[in-house]
Parts: C-alpha cells; structure tokens; sequence
C-alpha cells in the first residue's frame, strides 16, 4: 500500500517540476531588453506592469528579445499600453 | 489497499501535481510574475507580499499532502485557495474588474477564462471529495453508514 502511495507521489511530483521546467518560456529571455514589434520594426517595450502588459490568453507574440540581430519570442499575449478594453488589459503607471 | 484509500491517494497526487506545477513554474519565471502581479487590480504594494505568499503556499500544500498527519489540512488549505481562484475567476467573468488579468503559472495562463472557471471547479470538487474521504478515514463513527445502523 505504502509502495503504491509514493510511486503516485513521486510520479506528480517528478511531472509537476519537469513539466514546470518544460514548459518554462525561453530561458531567462525576460532578463534581457525586451522588443515589440511594430509593423515590422521593433521598438523597446518598457518595463512589464508598468509601461506594458501582455494580456493572455493569446497566441500572439507579445514581446520579443535580441540573440545577435535576430529577435526572437519571449512572451505571449497582446502587447497593450493604453486605452486597453476588458479583455484588453491596461498596464497601471508607476505610483511615487 | 481500499478503493477509497485509492481514491484519496489520486486525489492528493493530481493537487500535488496541480499546486507544485503552479508553484515552481511562478518561480521559474519570477520576473513575469511579479509584472503580472502589477497587474493584478491591488494595489502594487499589495504585490511584494503576494509574490511570495502565493507560490510558497502552492509548494507547502503539495508537501503536507504527502503525510498522513498533515493531509487533512493541506486538503482544507487546497480548498480554500482553490476556491479562492475560482472566486476570482468568477468576478473576471462577471466584470468586476476593469482589466482582465491572467499571472497564472505555466500552461495554465493559456486557458480562456471560462477554461479557467471549469478547471478551477474541478479542483475545488477534488478538495472537497478528498477532505470528505480524509475525514471518514479518521472519524468513522460520524457518518452513517448500513454497518452502524445494524
């Protein structure tokens, strides 16, 4: 009885951090400067929460971020800034 | 092993896995987190606070699932936060709020709102069922069942 309860917890354990660490977006992609795009060109996005936000669920690209000269997808969503609607999140300004 | 022992045995496995996955993944990309906590529709300062309570809680109820002594309370504890989300959910989708925010762990932030509603009630049923099985295991004679009325 005991050997079947800590193979089921061993299992979810062992699915719940590999699955975490899997499906984790692109390694420490948020560390670096973050771009959207904008009609092809990209422009610096600010600060996540603060000057932006990436409204989920959505399998837009939201931000991206520079490896050499290739941006590539760091997160998902609507980028959205301002003006945002329900469903459209807006970003709340820094309080001081 | 008796089918309700079974039973309870899933039961904390999938809120295990549920609770664990949320966690480590809001840790893993802690940065993200905290811009979504921003978002949430507290106020800000609310936010250092609930960075770290959320995801500890989401680690500390999977460990207390795990032995006997501490599962009945870790089953309350998953009821109560999970009913928790599914309140929030609930005011989302009513439009309580004037944003629509999402700083859920991992895959999970993909789920539509409604998506989120349902999960959420599955869970919140798990909890309950468990803390039933967990509190029938250890006070038998509380519920009536043919064998006591004989």
């Amino acid at each position: 009885m005991k050997k079947i309860k800590w193979t089921l917890m061993i299992l979810a354990v062992a699915l719940s951090i590999g699955g975490a660490l899997a499906t984790r977006l692109h390694q420490d992609c948020q560390g670096a400067t973050q771009y959207y795009s904008n009609g092809g060109v990209y422009v610096l996005a600010g600060r996540l929460g603060i000057d932006y936000i990436c409204n989920t669920p959505s399998s837009a690209v939201c931000t991206y971020y520079k490896v050499g000269t290739t941006y590539m997808p760091c997160m998902w969503g609507n980028y959205c800034t301002s003006n945002c609607k329900v469903g459209n999140p807006a970003p709340k300004k820094a309080k001081n | 092993m008796s089918k309700r022992q079974v039973t309870l045995e899933a039961i904390a496995a999938l809120l295990i896995l549920l609770f664990l996955y949320a966690g480590v993944s809001k840790f893993l990309e802690f940065d993200r987190f905290i811009g979504e906590m921003n978002n949430q529709p507290f106020p800000n300062s609310w936010t250092p606070f609930l960075v770290w309570t959320i995801p500890s809680f989401e680690i500390i109820i999977p460990l207390a699932l795990m032995f006997e002594r501490t599962r009945l309370p870790a089953l309350i504890a998953s009821f109560i936060l999970m009913t928790l989300f599914t309140m929030y959910t609930g005011s989302v989708l009513l439009h309580f709020f004037a944003y629509v925010p999402c700083s859920c762990g991992g895959v999970i932030r993909k789920l539509s709102w409604p998506q989120h509603m349902v999960f959420n009630l599955f869970f919140v049923a798990l909890s309950v069922l468990g803390i039933v099985l967990q509190r029938r295991k250890f006070y038998p004679s509380i519920f009536i069942t043919k064998k006591n009325l004989v």
